[in-house]
């Protein structure tokens, strides 16, 4: 291979996509199929006192949690949530039935005429009644060096409190999958990110061990941690009712019933009390993280651990009480959504750090700079920072590209430029990957190697960036190396595709089994090549003290966002975005750059028109004319350049990428806010009707 | 409600539902699942198809407003130059991730392109924003849009 | 019941309109997002459909006298490609929706689905709209903010169809529209002003001032309007808190899912604000 890896190929499932040809779940025809409509809550927390069915046609059917096989729960981190309903109902949309038949206008009918006798209960709506209440699902805590005695030395004590909203998908794709039992066998197909977390959850609820089940990722239209695990819990009620019905079922939810029922990016309030020493550094940082689990705790814990070991962002604190918890209300539950945690609390800390400079009269990213880690430094957690930290050529690069220091200086008014630095931990927390113990297995036939992983291709080039860590360690031509269709009958469980860990982790055994197949490759015609994930032995956890590395490192980055605000109206501009990272190697320019262009728009989303509110719990904004997320009007400008530290241990040096570019946009829009009002920002979203309230040029 | 109207450059006739959605008779009566329903209601442009040469909502059109028209999607044009071109200039800019918004962008694009051939940046910006993308950020689409325009020399 | 009708004339329309209880529609894209019931199913209409959005005598724009004749069915898109139509009224047209489904939304549409937020009221208001009705008895012309008597109510009769809509064929010499949405593409009004004046040897000659979204229907004072007339422009900024005052009692927007009433209040004030102190620069 004489290019460098990071040159940009034009990706395998470009042409079918341009083409339409690609057949997403809701284009696929099933013989006999079936389709399903849900019956959902409409009350926030209720007994079901009955249900009142109508007479149904024939070859129509009523499915519930009395057709459930085996344990009515999806199965994922807390096998908390229902797949269909039992005596109660936690929140407006929940699952309770299912009506099939084999034609839609009859289905609508017999489910208008269903009728649900509830006995409302007294719900708890929000954070602050969650908190009053102790409805606490996950507390967490850890500590480093002693920050009672650092509190009780310090010189000044500052505390703050930083909120964040939910936020939506809106994958362009709205969820969908179909079950069929066929031959003692459950095929499910549908749009997924995690084909073995359906898996497990399906052994569960059917009573099937995974030898009968065949879970099948169809193409699928953007994810973003959306489908993660919520997919779960709708491959079990297919499948269930395909077991019942006898033949395949396909639910695909219509774009609002996706809005109100999946799950969604944590609500968050983190609180600070930051210990000042006489030259105003902050030596101790005291953090408590609050998180909006909504009514099932589900995948709740690991986030609020990814929230809770990226709290100090980029920053070594020496003493840091840090306590996360995950509270029920009784609204949709919430779950992963990339960045999964640290958008929350980084956006937090980079504020607290912003407005406590502009407090002291300190140049904000002057002030940022002094606490930044370096190699060496402890992490939160007490791990360590390994490697070179790039931050300091990062810092150096954007601001000359956005020429930050001068703008920041000149303060025009309703005109603002704001600086974020941020990580990202690569791969699973913890032990997360040990756990998994992730699998890969490459299989020569002749001249073709097929990858056989279970990473998904959602859009974010997986497909394209494996392939190419293929090739290129093989040293053969691309076209040679074939993707295996992500059907658990025929692939290993490489682990989720999450965590932005499938280039690093997943590549990264693909790598190591290239280079083994490449030493063997004239031994025979067919050969094969598996690895499993060892975990480096230099990395220690303890997952019950949580001291040690959260992760095996970090990626990188800094962000600087331009920003004209209205004067008349308080609407927000976002003009433009400068963006450094440090993700390690490139494995695929163009590839990575979408990644950044497209985690950069979402970021800007959920820190400006993004606005989803409850009322009583119910979602104020439940389909797209009410809930807004950018349009190509709404884009802003983009320059992004990367410094590389590469990961010796990634393929090729390549570290994570996924989600990083997400952590970084809202703090450095809002710190761009705050300097074109000259006001302390300490929520989001940034509505014209928040500022306008705030304004101190005019108030 | 009989229906005549011209399909992929094929005179069709039917008997529907007045108030039958355009996306529904194309993608369950003519099998052509190139035309996505993202939303239902307008929002999202996963649905845009040519109508007489202009891009629509095919969600917002009801089976009695297609009498005598042209209606065109992927299946057909796909087949054209114009689209070659897009293709090739979308594959190069990385204008694709996960997929579903692209065939409506792609319409849409056409649309465009066709009423103005050598758009200005803020004028592909505004012919692009009836279509929602949430992976790319717009700004690889553009490009993307912008190529075809620079290099179809008299394609449009 | 007949499903719908498809007339192949503006007469035929109305005969049928006379004789059966249906619905009108043009462009269809408030009526199919307002019935819609889910993916992959028809919406509802509760009626037989009228389909009027192909009729040839709905669809001209033409100039007579000092008029503009604009038929009902004239689509967005049309609006924004004639060169009849003020550039004022387009600066609100290019702002609805997005431009697919401005290839399918009628002026005619906007106006009988009468939104308290309906993006062509504003203009429309301000330069006093005629509306003609039709029907197979006869017609009638109304202003629109006699047709307009409610959010979403009209006084459209059973028999009748909204064919013309009849504006001044006039520049103002200062023109100012501002829509205040979610965000910059495709997005509904949380707040519109609309802003129009003649001046004269220096003096307010004409003034017409709307709002939108901000109250059941637009908004519009002819008494406040009135008052202004044959004041110096250059005077209008001393005159600010008062014209605001006056106008505060007629901004009564509500709370929802896009936005405040206090923003909307204040914001439409501001606008107005913003208005009047460029007419005080005007010479």
């Amino acid at each position: 291979m004489k290019d460098s890896i990071s040159k940009p190929i034009q990706r395998v499932d470009g042409p079918a996509k341009i083409s339409g040809e690609a057949k997403y779940i809701n284009d696929m025809h099933f013989e006999n199929q079936l389709f399903a409509k849900t019956l959902r809550s409409d009350r926030v927390k209720a007994r079901i006192i009955s249900i009142r069915r109508p007479e149904l046609p024939d070859g129509f059917f009523i499915v519930d949690k009395d057709d459930v096989p085996g344990i009515n729960r999806m199965r994922t981190v807390v096998s908390d949530h229902p797949i269909f309903a039992e005596d109660t109902v936690e929140y407006i949309g929940q699952p309770i039935l299912l009506v099939v038949g084999p034609e839609r206008e009859t289905i609508y009918n017999i489910l208008t005429h269903i009728v649900v006798d509830y006995e409302d209960i007294e719900p708890l709506l929000t954070l602050e009644e969650a908190e009053a209440n102790s409805t606490v699902f996950t507390d967490y805590h850890y500590d480093k060096g002693n920050p009672a005695k650092a509190f009780a030395a310090a010189v000044k004590i500052i505390e703050d409190e930083y909120r964040t909203g939910y936020q939506e998908h809106v994958y362009l794709e709205p969820q969908g999958m179909t079950g069929d039992f066929r031959d003692g066998t459950m095929f499910v197909y549908g749009s997924m990110q995690c084909p073995f977390y359906a898996e497990g959850a399906l052994t569960e609820a059917l009573n099937l061990d995974a030898n009968h089940i065949r879970v099948i990722q169809t193409v699928t239209g953007g994810a973003f941690g959306g489908k993660e695990e919520f997919p779960s819990l709708t491959a079990c009620q297919v499948a269930v009712a395909s077991l019942k019905t006898k033949q395949p079922v396909t639910l695909i939810y219509d774009r609002d019933e996706d809005i109100i029922s999946s799950t969604k990016r944590h609500p968050s309030i983190v609180r600070y009390k930051a210990a000042l020493n006489k030259n105003d550094d902050i030596i101790a940082l005291d953090i408590d993280v609050l998180l909006d689990a909504g009514a099932y705790n589900g995948l709740s814990p690991v986030v609020l651990q990814r929230a809770i070991f990226s709290a100090t962002g980029v920053y070594n604190f020496p003493h840091l009480n840090v306590r996360g918890r995950n509270f029920m209300t009784n609204k949709v539950p919430s779950g992963a959504y990339r960045g999964f945690g640290a958008p929350q609390t980084i956006f937090g800390t980079e504020m607290l750090l912003h407005n406590i400079a502009i407090k002291l009269g300190v140049d904000p990213l002057d002030y940022k700079m002094r606490h930044m880690l370096k190699r060496g430094d402890a992490t939160c957690t007490g791990g360590q920072i390994r490697d070179v930290v790039k931050l300091p050529e990062i810092i150096q690069k954007v601001t000359e590209m956005s020429n930050y220091r001068e703008k920041f200086q000149a303060g025009e008014k309703y005109k603002g430029i704001g600086i974020s630095l941020f990580l990202h931990g690569c791969g699973f927390t913890g032990n997360g990957e040990q756990m998994i113990k992730g699998k890969i297995i490459l299989k020569k036939n002749g001249e073709t190697v097929i990858l056989k992983v279970s990473s998904t291709e959602m859009g974010q080039g997986a497909e394209t960036v494996l392939r190419k860590i293929v090739a290129y360690s093989l040293d053969i031509p691309l076209e040679q190396v074939k993707y295996e269709s992500v059907d658990t009958g025929l692939i290993p469980d490489s682990g989720p595709t999450v965590a932005s860990r499938t280039t690093m982790i997943v590549g990264g055994l693909l790598q190591q089994a290239s280079l083994e197949l490449k030493d063997r490759w004239d031994e025979t015609e067919n050969i094969e090549v598996s690895k499993s994930y060892k975990h480096p032995d230099f990395l220690e956890w303890n997952n019950d003290t949580f001291r040690g590395d959260a992760y095996p490192v970090y990626s990188w980055g800094a962000n600087v966002a331009e920003v004209a605000i209205d004067p008349v109206t308080y609407e927000i501009d976002v003009k433009k975005i400068w963006a450094v990272y440090d993700v390690g190697l490139l494995i695929d320019e163009t590839t990575l750059r979408g990644q950044m262009q497209g985690g950069i728009a979402q970021g800007i989303g959920w820190a400006t028109i993004e606005v989803m509110e409850t009322d009583n719990g119910r979602l104020l904004q439940k389909n797209l004319t009410d809930y807004k997320v950018p349009t190509s009007m709404d884009a802003p400008l983009v320059e992004c350049e990367f410094i590389s530290q590469p990961y010796e241990f990634g393929p090729f040096g390549a570290k994570c990428a996924g989600e990083l570019p997400f952590v970084g946009a809202p703090p450095a829009v809002a710190a761009a806010v705050s300097n074109a009002l000259r006001i302390p920002i300490t929520s989001i979203p940034l509505t014209p009707e928040n500022l306008m309230e705030m304004d101190r040029y005019e108030n | 409600m009989k229906i005549d109207f011209i399909l992929n450059n094929q005179s069709q006739t039917i008997d529907v539902h007045p108030a039958r959605r355009l996306l529904d008779l194309l993608r369950e009566d003519f099998g052509l699942t190139s035309v996505k329903e993202g939303c239902g209601e307008g929002e999202c442009g996963a649905c845009v198809v040519l109508m007489d040469g202009k891009a629509v909502n095919s969600c917002l059109v009801p089976a009695g407003n297609i009498i005598g028209k042209s209606i065109v999607t992927l299946e057909s044009f796909k087949k054209t130059e114009r689209y070659k071109m897009i293709e090739s200039c979308f594959l190069e800019a990385g204008s694709v991730q996960c997929g579903f918004c692209t065939p409506g962008i792609v319409i849409a694009t056409e649309s465009l392109l066709t009423e103005n051939p050598n758009p200005t940046d803020e004028e592909i910006k505004e012919g692009l924003s009836g279509n929602l993308c949430r992976c790319t950020g717009y700004n690889m689409i553009f490009k993307g849009i912008h190529l075809a325009a620079e290099r179809g020399n008299g394609l449009w | 019941m007949v499903d719908g009708f498809r007339p192949a004339t503006l007469q035929e329309a109305l005969d049928i309109r006379s004789k059966h209880d249906c619905l009108p529609i043009a462009g269809s894209t408030d009526l199919m997002v307002q019935k819609a019931r889910g993916f992959a199913l028809k919406p509802d209409f509760g009626k037989p459909l009228l389909f009027i959005g192909h009729l040839p005598e709905l669809h001209k724009i033409s100039i007579e006298k000092d008029q503009i004749h604009i038929g009902a069915g004239v689509l967005l898109t049309d609006l924004l490609n004639s060169d009849i139509i003020p550039a004022i009224f387009k600066e609100a047209v290019c702002l609805m929706a997005s431009p697919p489904s401005r290839n399918l939304a009628s002026i005619g549409g906007n106006i009988c689905n009468a939104s308290p937020a309906g993006d062509t009221l504003p203009y429309l208001y301000a330069v006093d709209a005629q509306l003609v009705l039709k029907s197979a008895r006869g017609e009638r012309t109304v202003s629109v903010d006699r047709f307009i008597t409610g959010p979403k109510q009209t006084d459209l009769a059973k028999n009748e169809l909204l064919t013309d809509i009849i504006i001044p064929n006039k520049q103002f010499d200062v023109n100012y529209y501002r829509k205040v949405g979610q965000r910059k593409g495709m997005s509904l009004t949380k707040a519109a002003f609309q802003g129009m004046a003649d001046i004269d040897n220096g003096m307010v000659a004409d003034i017409r001032i709307t709002f939108g979204s901000v109250a059941p229907t637009i908004v519009r004072s002819r008494d406040i309007e009135k008052s202004l007339i044959g004041i110096f422009a250059a005077d209008i900024e001393d005159k600010v808190s008062e014209i605001l005052e006056r106008y505060t009692p007629l901004v009564r927007p509500i709370d929802d899912a896009r936005s405040s009433a206090v923003y909307r209040k204040k914001v439409s004030l501001r606008l107005l604000e913003d208005f009047l102190r460029k007419i005080s620069k005007e010479k």
